[in-house]
């Protein structure tokens, strides 16, 4: 199962080859309570230690699939279930120092239901979170 | 003595807690065990591989229902009326959406079916398109035997143009297969310390004036009773000595029971969501509201 806060301990990774890594990954869970079609996100900031990583140029990775946010904003077929996990994925060149990082998300979710102007909700979350391996 | 409630919970009272400290099975035997009798739920939420379970999931909630021996009452579902951010759907697109979730809820045994719909202004007014998505569902409903309802939640009052278009609406039809849904969060009459996982702040009550209740007068409820199907039992913290902290149950009782009310209450848990917390909430809420309809009914009041 999941941990019961949005940001996971599990996952917190970087990618790509070790020695030169290309960004740092930081799964959720889905900011929401209910399962929600992908185009109803319109990405995620991501600040790790103070160093904000701005939502533009975040992809998104659920199951087997990476989205930009322009391919996320037009992807409404494809949902994220309400337990299951999904992966911020941020381009750092070389990645992040192992060690314990501050991280805060804010996810920007749409309602339908919600007034036009306010209709894109930050829904925000802060921990302290690990990397294991460099 | 008149009729009495059915008690219910809905599994969103679970939210955060669900999928991390708690399973499907785990809300059933929650809510089976303050003593209710109906299961309500979130379509895409509770229904793993919405809109399409597999028959592995709808053996498991078959089961899950029998062996617990909970009804299933209302299924929560949306109606994504700003698509993409681009553009809305389109009338035949929404309609697609709302008969889709018709058929899941009949196939999972639900009566009745709260859709979402997207809405156009502070005060909550629905896209114009809702009647359309409606009227091209209404024999579909009929022929499933499931009941539409729009809730009536806060910032929206029941005097207002929301619930009168509802109510035109149903007597313009004259169907029976849309009623109204009241969500209690409209007689909130004391602030909120925490929405959800939100703690309020300054903030946030300025932009949501809502969140201080918009404290409905529960005598209004007789007004409407007569179109409403479905009541969301909304609260946000129940203290030790069974005491709300933001809704006034005793007149809301009273005037739900002088309406001839008796549908589902189905509990809704709305407040600070720390780990557990929610499932104690729910059994609060069932010892209170049983106390007061065992005193209504032994002397009205």
């Amino acid at each position: 199962m999941l941990e019961h806060q949005l940001i996971q301990s599990t996952g917190f990774r970087n990618f790509g080859p070790v020695g030169a890594r290309e960004g740092f990954a930081v799964r959720i869970r889905v900011p929401n309570y209910h399962g929600t079609r992908l185009s109803h996100f319109d990405g995620f900031d991501v600040t790790v230690d103070g160093e904000l990583f701005p939502f533009e140029a975040n992809r998104f990775g659920i199951r087997d699939e990476v989205y930009t946010l322009e391919e996320m904003r037009e992807e409404t077929e494809a949902r994220w279930g309400l337990t299951e996990w999904g992966e911020i994925l941020v381009d750092k060149p070389g990645g992040l120092e192992p060690g314990v990082h501050k991280v805060e998300v804010k996810a920007r979710i749409r309602y339908s239901y919600f007034p036009p102007d306010v209709h894109i909700f930050p829904m925000q979350a802060e921990r302290f979170a690990t990397i294991c391996v460099a | 003595m008149a009729g009495s409630f059915k008690y219910g919970v809905s599994a969103y009272s679970y939210t955060d807690d669900y999928g991390s400290v708690m399973t499907l099975e785990d809300a059933f035997d929650h809510i089976a065990d303050t003593g209710a009798t109906g299961i309500e739920i979130l379509g895409e939420g509770q229904v793993e591989g919405y809109p399409n379970p597999s028959s592995a999931f709808l053996d498991r909630w078959f089961g899950l229902v029998d062996k617990y021996k909970l009804e299933p009452t209302n299924m929560c579902s949306w109606v994504d009326m700003r698509i993409t951010l681009q553009r809305n759907l389109t009338v035949e697109e929404g309609a697609a959406e709302l008969e889709r979730d018709l058929r899941l809820a009949h196939q999972l045994g639900f009566k009745f079916l709260r859709p979402k719909f997207g809405v156009t202004s502070h005060d909550l007014i629905p896209e114009t398109q809702w009647e359309a998505y409606v009227e091209r569902n209404l024999d579909t409903a009929e022929k499933l035997g499931v009941i539409i309802c729009p809730e009536i939640h806060a910032p929206t009052p029941i005097k207002h143009v929301v619930v009168d278009g509802y109510i035109n609406f149903i007597e313009r039809t004259g169907t029976k297969n849309f009623g109204l849904m009241v969500d209690t969060g409209i007689f909130q009459n004391k602030p909120l310390t925490h929405w959800g996982s939100h703690q309020i702040n300054e903030e946030a009550r300025k932009h949501m004036e809502f969140l201080n209740g918009i404290a409905v007068n529960p005598e209004e409820f007789l007004d409407i009773a007569r179109y409403v199907v479905f009541i969301q039992a909304k609260f946000h913290d129940i203290d030790e000595n069974l005491e709300d902290q933001n809704i006034p149950w005793r007149p809301v009782i009273s005037a739900l029971k002088r309406a001839g009310y008796t549908g589902w209450l189905s509990s809704e848990y709305e407040g600070w969501r720390a780990p557990w917390r929610s499932i104690d909430q729910v059994r609060r809420q069932h010892a209170l509201l049983r106390k007061l309809e065992a005193e209504y009914d032994a002397q009205p009041w």
